[in-house]
């Protein structure tokens, strides 16, 4: 049937244009880190550059991030699957009538918005700190405890349905065997169920560490004054002017990749075993299963290339002079920039004497000159003003805003990189782009006093 | 009482004892009484954090008010800022759950009956990897795609269909792109879960017996599809209506996402009380939503959470 074959094709394509949707904007980020233009972009491309990598590596504030934000993980998963677990455990025991409610209970905290989630948490255990009067040093108001309590609230609830899932595969039988050869019930419970259990506890972990690793909506309101790397990220992608971030993005998605290989090597050993075990019960005669040799695996060698291709990116950056390609830009953009400068000059001179000519008409027509001077002024001022009022400001602005509000938070409008077009083709603008970059970042210069007054 | 004697029995009393208290632990002290110290604090005057629970902490329906009236001296009499912001807050969640769902429909139901074995899985695994790029990052990649600078405005410009840099982020295309990307998955994944033990064979019937395409997944499919469809989008709206990272990245200066009205009155403001009630009204549209989706698809609740 061609209306078929059509239809079949059609939905290819789509499917096509959506894997393309969903990589893209990743491929383009990941293409700007190593792209050495100070504002994240992939065109116009100056130089290929690992710097942003190394700029990584020694931000401190951002490895502060991490480690707390390893330490809460670890504290997430430690509280949350075992939460999980007993909701799970719970849930085949609870009477069948008010079954449906207490589902409906734990598994809500899933459908609150985070932020209200965040909230609540703060407020519940200040007032519990305030009920026994302490003060705001106490445990109560702590960023890791509010933080690990807060986004256990709802990733216990994911943790659970990761059990539930599993248990539904659970025959009692075995317990009940178990507790009638005289086991008792926590022998039953610790050499059955729980070995029963392992692999979902396994991927409970997992699954709770990375939620609460990049959870942000929860954080920012429980983490009060503690760092982690979410909200470190937060306050650099909101003004966006540093590809350090991309570079961040890279590592994340390199690694991500990885951990899919090697998940991906493991199920298919594993089913492989399991696949062998179902024809050996068959056919007890079949012959050992021939394990392909471990380097030969397609994922594994993904994951090679991938390293190789890394460790050749580093090599090429070192080798190909970024330093030269670097300057090579930068003379580019002062040759363009004094070619322009050299063109209005050119035509501003040619505009003056236009007007000179023509005042001088109009004096020997009326005798008055007053006119002349004072547009002369104006002229000579505009192109004075677009090369060098950028970037006095940005720095004036950078200084001021480390000064005043280095940590503050100010949701400040993100879309206003400062200096960025305009300023982008000035000589001067490396300079800048620092001064912004270390200081200024609170300070979104034009646009925020557009939301602050509002 | 036999139903305790019987779980003790079963459980015995160290394990029993344990479940008891963690769900209790997890279940009170964790979801009901936040959030209802939560509305509490919410219902109360808003003084500085020395005062709490002395009697100037007395309670009031001021911040709820102000929602709806703002500090009263505007001219309509209404709090017209916050109250837009709220309102387009929900219809662009709507809008944002209704572009996923009509972008993952059809890759659901791909994945589910068209793709075979090993290359349905490697699709699914490529769904699975953007999806663990931190939703910080993922904003950030839509803000290097659409900025005054980025790669859409430089092709649009070279293609010659600009004629000079379009400011995506101040008209709002990018936050909405940018939403609809950071939550596809947990759409796609219920409706697949959904489709995928659909009957091959329903679809074979009726395509047999002459129905067209867009009949059989209007009378088959997408019936079958429903409690998927429903979960799908409940999770959806609750995100995008709940987003922070996404409107702080990528909002426009001049709008703003009601969950930065709720962080503003925290971080800048310092009015908490403010800020709580606002989270309860977050919170209450969430609600009707979700209880909206259940009346719509006539589903219960147990088969959206799962």
């Amino acid at each position: 049937m061609s209306s078929d074959r059509l239809g079949r094709a059609f939905g290819t394509v789509f499917v096509l244009m959506f894997f393309l949707y969903l990589f893209g904007p990743l491929i383009v980020m990941s293409v700007s880190a190593f792209n050495s233009s100070a504002f994240p972009r992939v065109s116009p491309w100056e130089c290929f550059t690992v710097e942003w990598f190394a700029a990584l590596a020694d931000d401190g504030r951002l490895l502060q991030g991490l480690r707390n934000s390893v330490f809460i993980g670890v504290g997430v998963v430690c509280l949350a699957v075992p939460l999980g677990l007993a909701g799970a455990l719970l849930l085949t025991q609870v009477r069948e009538r008010a079954r449906p409610w207490y589902y409906t209970l734990v598994v809500s905290p899933i459908l609150v918005p985070g932020v209200v989630l965040g909230i609540s948490t703060l407020l519940f255990w200040d007032r519990v700190a305030r009920m026994f009067g302490l003060t705001r040093d106490s445990i109560f108001y702590d960023g890791f405890f509010l933080t690990i309590v807060g986004q256990s609230t709802f990733i216990a609830a994911y943790t659970m349905l990761v059990f539930i899932s599993r248990l539904q595969r659970f025959e009692t039988v075995q317990e009940e065997a178990a507790l009638d050869l005289g086991a008792t019930h926590w022998q039953s419970f610790r050499k059955i169920l729980l070995p029963f259990l392992k692999p979902a506890i396994g991927s409970a972990a997992v699954l709770a560490f990375l939620a609460s690793f990049e959870n942000y909506n929860t954080t920012v309101f429980t983490a009060i004054s503690t760092n982690t790397l979410t909200k470190e990220l937060a306050s650099k992608v909101r003004y966006g002017i540093d590809p350090s971030i991309s570079a961040l993005a890279v590592t994340i998605i390199v690694l991500t990749l990885i951990g899919a290989a090697v998940h991906e090597v493991l199920r298919r050993r594993e089913s492989a075993r399991a696949d062998h075990g179902v024809a050996l019960a068959a056919d007890p005669t079949r012959p050992p299963l021939a394990q392909k040799p471990w380097f030969l695996d397609t994922a594994l060698i993904l994951i090679v290339l991938v390293v190789i291709a890394g460790a050749g990116t580093v090599f090429m950056a070192g080798t190909l002079g970024v330093e030269e390609c670097k300057a090579q830009v930068l003379d580019d953009k002062r040759a363009r920039n004094a070619e322009r400068t050299e063109a209005l000059r050119e035509r501003n001179r040619l505009r003056d004497e236009r007007r000179a000519a023509e005042a001088a008409e109009r004096t020997t027509n009326t005798g008055d000159d007053e006119t002349t001077p004072t547009r002369d002024a104006e002229t000579d001022d505009a192109p004075a003003a677009e090369r060098g009022a950028r970037p006095g400001t940005g720095n004036f602005e950078g200084i001021f805003g480390g000064g005043l509000a280095p940590e503050s938070d100010e949701p400040a409008a993100p879309d206003a990189p400062p200096a960025e077009p305009a300023g982008e083709e000035l000589p001067a603008r490396p300079g800048t782009g620092n001064f912004e970059g270390v200081f200024g970042r609170d300070l979104a210069p034009g646009a925020g006093a557009d939301e602050d007054d509002r | 009482m036999r139903w305790w004697r019987e779980y003790f029995t079963r459980n015995g009393v160290g394990l029993g004892l344990f479940l008891l208290l963690a769900v209790l632990v997890w279940a009170v002290l964790m979801i009901v009484l936040p959030q209802l110290f939560m509305l509490d604090f919410s219902l109360r005057a808003n003084v500085p954090p020395p005062l709490w629970g002395t009697e100037s902490h007395g309670y009031t329906l001021e911040h709820y008010a102000y929602l709806v009236r703002g500090s009263g001296n505007t001219a309509s009499g209404f709090n017209t800022v916050d109250l837009a912001v709220f309102g387009r807050t929900i219809l662009a969640a709507v809008f944002v759950t209704l572009v996923d769902l009509c972008l993952c429909y059809p890759v659901a139901y791909y994945l589910a009956h068209v793709a075979s074995g090993s290359r349905a899985r490697l699709m699914v695994m490529a769904l699975i990897v953007p999806f663990w790029v931190n939703e910080l990052l993922r904003a950030f990649a839509f803000k290097v795609l659409f900025g005054s600078g980025g790669v859409i405005n430089d092709v649009l410009l070279g293609l010659g269909i600009l004629d000079q840099p379009y400011d995506f982020v101040r008209e709002n295309i990018a936050l909405y792109s940018g939403l609809s990307y950071a939550y596809i998955l947990l759409m796609i994944f219920p409706i697949y879960n959904a489709i995928e033990s659909l009957d091959r064979n329903q679809i074979e019937a009726a395509r047999d017996l002459g129905a067209s395409w867009w009949r059989i997944h209007r009378r088959v499919v997408i019936p079958h599809a429903k409690p998927g469809i429903s979960s799908g989008c409940t999770i959806v709206f609750m995100l995008s209506a709940g987003a922070l990272a996404a409107p702080q990245v990528l909002g426009g200066p001049s709008s703003l996402w009601f969950t930065q009205l709720i962080y503003k009155a925290f971080n800048n403001s310092a009015n908490w009380a403010r800020g709580s009630a606002y989270a309860i009204v977050l919170l209450i549209a969430c609600l009707a939503f979700v209880l909206l989706v259940m009346r719509v698809f006539k589903v219960r609740f147990g088969e959206i959470a799962k």
